[in-house]
């Protein structure tokens, strides 16, 4: 599994397509449940993935986790913190942490974190939970790919949430103000409270619990893992399968398309970049088309 | 046209003769009851300059848990940074524990304060390079790029 996982990591486009349509009959029907965690740099997702996964685990899963972290834009290399937040599960042989950076993405994941998803279906998992770059506002592809979206707060991010309130704010299926223990966590629980009841409107429609958390107790996680548990429950009986797993392929196809274009672009020659930008869009659909770029070779 | 921030970056790395750690994964750990962790982090970020995608453990993990944990995460290497003396017992443990996961093939570089006569029994335990405080960071990333590029 784990070396499995680092031929998608490293791969080419076109080695990508290849590992896929080799392992394409073999997907299970069943995907895994997937569980996104998002929210502001530090916010404690890492350290309350840990605390998540131990719930999980005693419930009878086994735990994969995707912690992505930045990749500097400047050198391309990359420190991987999220695992070291996460050192009171890492020694459990029913959780598996994979941490991977961001690479060329800017919307929170990594480039290639809808193919790494891809290639843990079929191994021996119940669920993964992925957790996100830091983010602001704006990035919320974390959507796209999984099926409950927990957005962590902090109780002193105000007028960080009055800037999410057009963005991730709308996309979480459950929110929760982390470290309770610091003051002013009631308050902001209040006000995104205030926020969710209005996504209530549509009949049966899912109504976002608002809860608290705190790494220094640890039966606050408890309400979490119970939610998770709820949404699961209510997408089961609500939203419809196909309709999920046609957004989550478009999703990945967009990425490996953009990855292509990348590569491509990279590979340019300078003097190839003079011309007009439409002569470049052309260029590049042109080699997009050709071989072996379908990943047939 | 000019300069661009990529043109620079190239320069800089070809400069600095380093251009293989790009994309390569490392695990930087602290074993045993060693408490220090000024050069690991040092060397961690100096890393992850160069382009390389870098976990560290923390501090006291036993070489048990470094093992697995360089094989969930599939890293090239593991640098094991060792200031307390115990690097030979360390050392052959850890290469036990990678062969007992059939993880031998990920190489093992140390780092710390290792006495000058103790380098040849930890190169025969298995250990590919040995860099203390008397070199400099650069030229510790140059033979940590040469050994991973070969
Ligand atoms: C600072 C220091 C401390 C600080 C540590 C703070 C911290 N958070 O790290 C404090 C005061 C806490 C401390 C405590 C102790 N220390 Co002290 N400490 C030092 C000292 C003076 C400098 C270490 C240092 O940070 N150097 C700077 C960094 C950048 O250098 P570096 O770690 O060697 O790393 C470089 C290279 O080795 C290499 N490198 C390191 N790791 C790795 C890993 C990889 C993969 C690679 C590629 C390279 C690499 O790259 C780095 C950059 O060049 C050394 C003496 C010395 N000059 O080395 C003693 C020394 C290490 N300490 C020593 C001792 C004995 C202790 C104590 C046991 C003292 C006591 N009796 O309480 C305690 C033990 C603490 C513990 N739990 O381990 C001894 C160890 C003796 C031995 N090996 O047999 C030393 C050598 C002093 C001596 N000459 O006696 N110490
Ligand atoms: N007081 C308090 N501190 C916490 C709590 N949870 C996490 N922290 C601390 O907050 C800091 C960041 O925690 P992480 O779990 O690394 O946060 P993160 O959101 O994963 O951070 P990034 O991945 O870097 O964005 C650490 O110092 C934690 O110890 C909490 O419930 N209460
Ligand atoms: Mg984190």
């Amino acid at each position: 599994m784990s070396r499995a996982l680092s031929r998608v990591a490293n791969a080419t486009v076109a080695e990508t397509l290849k590992h896929q349509a080799e392992h394409q009959a073999k997907r299970p029907d069943q995907e895994l449940y997937r569980i996104g965690v998002t929210g502001a740099p530090g916010a404690g997702k890492s350290t309350l993935i840990s605390r998540l996964a131990s719930r999980r685990v005693e419930r009878g899963a086994k735990v994969a986790v995707v912690a992505i972290d930045p990749t500097s834009p400047v050198s391309q290399g990359s420190i991987l913190g999220d695992r070291i937040r996460m050192d009171a599960v890492s020694d459990d042989p029913n959780i598996f942490i994979r941490s991977i950076p961001s690479r060329r993405a800017h919307d929170g994941l990594a480039d290639n974190t809808a193919d790494l998803l891809w290639a843990m279906e079929g191994h021996d998992f119940d669920e993964v939970i992925v957790e996100t770059v830091g983010v602001g506002q704006a990035e919320y592809s974390i959507r796209a790919i999984v099926d409950t979206v927990v957005l962590v707060l902090l109780p002193e991010s105000g007028d960080a949430v009055q800037a999410m309130k057009a963005g991730l704010l709308e996309m979480a299926d459950i929110y929760v103000v982390n470290k309770a223990d610091l003051p002013g966590a009631e308050l902001m629980a209040g006000d995104i409270a205030a926020t969710a009841d209005r996504r209530a409107d549509v009949e049966g429609g899912w109504v976002p619990p608002v809860l608290q958390t705190s790494s220094r107790d640890a039966d606050s996680f408890a309400a979490l893992d119970e939610a998770i548990e709820a949404h699961r429950a209510w997408r089961q009986a609500r939203v419809d399968a196909d309709q999920v797993r046609r957004a989550r392929t478009r999703y990945q196809v967009q990425g490996l398309i953009s990855r292509r274009a990348e590569e491509l672009l990279e590979a340019m020659a300078e003097d190839e970049l003079d011309r007009s930008p439409k002569e470049i869009y052309q260029a590049l659909l042109r080699q997009l088309a050709s071989a072996p770029e379908d990943g047939d070779e | 046209m000019g300069v661009t921030l990529k043109d620079e970056i190239v320069a800089w790395k070809t400069d600095n003769g380093i251009m293989s750690l790009k994309g390569k994964r490392i695990l930087i750990a602290k074993p045993g009851l060693d408490g220090h962790d000024v050069g690991a982090k040092i060397i961690a970020l100096a890393l992850r300059d160069a382009g390389a995608d870098v976990i560290y453990t923390g501090l006291r993990k036993s070489p048990d848990y470094i093992a697995r944990v360089a094989v969930d995460e599939d890293v090239d290497a593991v640098g094991l940074s060792m200031l307390s003396g115990s690097h030979k017992e360390i050392v052959a443990e850890t290469v036990d524990c990678l062969a007992a996961l059939d993880a031998g093939d990920i190489k093992i570089f140390v780092g710390g304060t290792i006495p000058a006569d103790d380098h040849a029994g930890l190169i025969a335990a298995g250990v590919c390079g040995i860099y203390t405080a008397e070199m400099t960071v650069d030229d510790v990333l140059s033979a940590i790029d040469k050994e991973l590029a070969a």
